[in-house]
């Protein structure tokens, strides 16, 4: 009979334990990358222990065996590597949005207009070719589409510098998260029962490392993770591989080759540094290009107000967006710009108030492939792109929080559930704790009351 | 599925925050004025808005050659058509000496000194000016005849872009106006120069020959007059069609990038209930759970 009275013991002390899992899921209810736990429960717990080792009655009770984590594998892998996906179309249309900004068009005032003003400028001397404030009016509105068009570089260089920073920043955030995974699975290894929060942990930071690098994981041995980027192990049972974000590029400190991050973060700034960067750069330069050459071609041919010919309006050797600069021959000297063309057969010097040059250059505005219509396209595509980035960020976002969804639906605390399980301990552990009494009850009437008959 | 409440708030979250978002997009839709902001809020749009951008500032700057051009026309033609009314007097004089004042020596002195200072003023309606600059003298500077008679000018023409892939000329040379003075004979003040000496001489003969060169002279202005006219008629075409395109580009472009008002003004609204019925959803749903029903 006294077995009863380790039976309750066990029921009761089941219960408590659920009641402590309750309260330490509902304690981390809110808690990143919690998952809920629970108790296994085994029938004949008892087993034989206790005083009654041995004895030849069937052992009874229960007995928590164990408390593990509820969650889905392949719903936290798919986690994962969402979750990556998302920082990196995330950092591409938040940076594209950065290099938009360097062109603010369409407006009044962007560099589109400054180029009209450009035009206007000539088309305007080309009425009035005597006018020396009209020449100035014209090296001024030059100066402003050259001013703009440094800018621009300029801004683009920015984004890029940007990018670079964001890195060393991320190969620093990478070596913490890496060593920290690394100490983790250490602990794990050596923990004598299951760490579920230790895991909880350890998946989290596996989660932010893949965020920043597209960082795979793998399970090891004894609950340990292998972690790799790219193919190469950077964390590999308590040990972790450093990585250096110098420069703007991630290498791995240990021999100074590349780290090929596939996704995430790194993935997407590398984008931006290797390939967006440039590819606008080149468009833009094309732009000055387009305006030098053009104009000089040209400028050249024509006569200033002394009847000089064959001088460069813009400087010939600065063709791109950074050197574009007014020639040493018309800058700070409106009366050098050539605004008269040359007369044929000769050619020879035109009147000194001959404007036909300078028309022929404000008519250049309207040709189908001058700087203009290269502005117009470099705007336009990088309006297409941003968009397009920023719609694949708003649905990977989707993706990513219905893969969360997923997740949290096996894994997350309800508290509803949570209410229920704390009810249903406290009314065994009630319950338990009854049986004993009666159990004790029983024993009192067995030793206090019996054999006491004629006494 | 089973549901957690830190998936209905997340949820709940996110959707309170695309509403919130597109309310926001609408307001400022309505507070700038303007749908495209950036290219990337509609890259199609904004082309087509940057081209017309483009294409109406080019017609201002037209429209800037294009006044320019008409004023210098009307200078010319006004100072041309007095020209005729100069010549035309001449024309009455040189018939006068021709009929009555040949016995009269005196009245040929007096109708001699006449065609004098008419040649004076004939020089200084051939030097007006435009915007300071000499509307008869080609593209050099200064004036286009001297006080002796003799051009100071060139042959230049002066162009002007007035629309699209259409170039004007705006100039006509003293040459064209008031003849070359290398031909046989002369230009206008020559012809009223040797006119004068023929009657102050009363040579009959060199009078009625002058007379026809005065003719001649006349038709020169007048039909230079005519081609003033005509390309000022031509102007006044097209600057006319330029204000109806102008008009037309700034409608597509208001269309393309301008906020409609109305259809904003109903997106803010219904964009704000759908908003406010988050909201209230959401302070409905987050506060349940079993425990507001435990004792």
């Amino acid at each position: 009979m006294l077995s009863g009275l380790y039976t309750a013991l066990s029921g009761m002390n089941a219960h408590r334990q659920i009641l402590d899992v309750t309260s330490h899921n509902v304690a981390n209810q809110a808690t990143p990358g919690y998952h809920r736990q629970m108790v296994d429960l085994r029938a004949g717990g008892l087993g034989a222990s206790g005083i009654f080792a041995g004895s030849k009655y069937l052992p009874g009770g229960v007995d928590a065996v164990a408390v593990r984590r509820v969650l889905d594998t392949l719903a936290e892998n798919r986690l994962v590597r969402e979750t990556a996906l998302d920082a990196g179309a995330m950092t591409l249309a938040i940076n594209l949005g950065r290099l938009e900004m360097a062109f603010t068009e369409p407006s009044n005032d962007g560099m589109a207009a400054l180029l009209d003003d450009f035009w206007g400028g000539w088309s305007d001397l080309a009425t009035v070719p005597g006018d020396t404030a009209m020449r100035s009016q014209l090296l001024e509105r030059s100066q402003s589409v050259i001013d703009s068009l440094r800018r621009a570089s300029a801004d683009l260089d920015a984004v890029a510098l940007g990018a670079q920073q964001e890195i060393h920043a991320l190969a620093a955030d990478v070596n913490e998260i890496a060593a920290r995974i690394a100490q983790m699975n250490g602990a794990i290894a050596g923990s004598p029962t299951t760490p579920n929060d230790l895991l909880d942990q350890r998946d989290a930071l596996v989660r932010e490392l893949s965020a920043l690098t597209g960082a795979v994981a793998r399970p090891g041995q004894g609950g340990q993770v292998e972690v790799s980027i790219g193919g190469r192990s950077i964390v590999y049972g308590a040990n972790s591989q450093r990585v250096s974000g110098l420069g703007g590029t991630l290498t791995w400190e240990a021999d100074g080759t590349a780290v090929l991050a596939p996704e995430g973060k790194a993935a997407a700034l590398r984008t931006i540094i290797a390939d967006v960067v440039p590819r606008y750069r080149t468009k833009l330069d094309a732009v000055a290009a387009a305006l030098v050459n053009t104009v000089n071609g040209v400028h050249t041919t024509g006569y200033d107000l002394g009847g000089t010919t064959g001088r460069n309006f813009f400087d010939p050797a600065g063709v791109t967006a950074a050197t574009i600069s007014l020639s040493a021959d018309v800058a700070g000297q409106p009366g050098n710009i050539a605004a008269g063309a040359p007369v044929f057969p000769g050619p020879t010097a035109p009147g000194p108030l001959d404007g036909e040059l300078a028309r022929a250059i404000a008519l250049l505005a309207d040709a189908a492939t001058g700087p203009d219509s290269a502005y117009r396209s470099l705007v336009a595509d990088l309006g297409v792109e941003v968009r397009a980035a920023r719609q694949r960020s708003e649905v990977q976002g989707q993706v990513t929080a219905a893969a969360q969804q997923v997740a949290d639906s096996v894994g997350g605390v309800s508290i509803d559930e949570e209410m229920v399980s704390m009810l249903a301990a406290q009314r065994g552990y009630e319950a338990s704790a009854r049986v004993l009494t009666t159990v004790d009850q029983l024993l009192e009437t067995l030793i206090s009351r019996t054999g006491v008959v004629g006494r | 599925m089973r549901v957690t409440n830190s998936m209905v708030l997340t949820s709940t979250l996110r959707d309170l925050n695309a509403t919130l978002s597109r309310l926001q997009s609408a307001q400022i839709d309505l507070s700038t004025g303007r749908v495209v902001r950036k290219a990337s809020d509609d890259p199609a749009k904004a082309a087509a808005a940057m081209a017309l951008h483009n294409q109406i500032r080019r017609s201002e700057h037209r429209s800037r050659e294009l006044t320019d051009a008409q004023g210098w026309l009307n200078v010319a033609d006004t100072a041309l058509v007095n020209g005729l009314d100069l010549l035309n007097r001449a024309k009455e004089l040189a018939s006068r000496a021709a009929s009555t004042g040949a016995t009269d020596a005196e009245a040929r002195t007096a109708i001699a000194a006449e065609l004098g200072n008419l040649r004076e003023e004939m020089i200084a309606i051939a030097n007006t000016k435009y915007l300071n600059r000499s509307v008869f003298n080609g593209t050099t500077t200064g004036d286009a005849y001297d006080l002796a008679g003799a051009y100071l000018g060139n042959d230049s023409q002066i162009m002007r872009a007035v629309a699209p892939g259409t170039v004007l000329r705006t100039n006509i040379t003293g040459e064209e106006a008031f003849g070359v003075q290398a031909s046989p004979e002369g230009d206008v003040f020559a012809v009223i120069d040797r006119l004068a000496a023929a009657i102050a001489a009363g040579d009959q003969a060199a009078m009625t020959a002058e007379q026809d060169n005065l003719d001649a002279a006349r038709t020169r202005m007048a039909s230079a007059t005519a081609e003033l006219g005509s390309r000022g008629a031509r102007l006044d075409s097209i600057r006319a069609r330029a204000a109806a395109d102008e008009v037309s580009l700034r409608d597509t472009l208001s269309q393309i990038e301008d906020t409609d008002l109305a259809k904003a003004l109903m997106d803010v609204k219904n964009r704000e209930n759908a908003y406010n019925a988050a909201l209230g959803a959401a302070a409905r749903v987050i506060p349940n759970s079993l425990l507001n029903y435990l004792r």
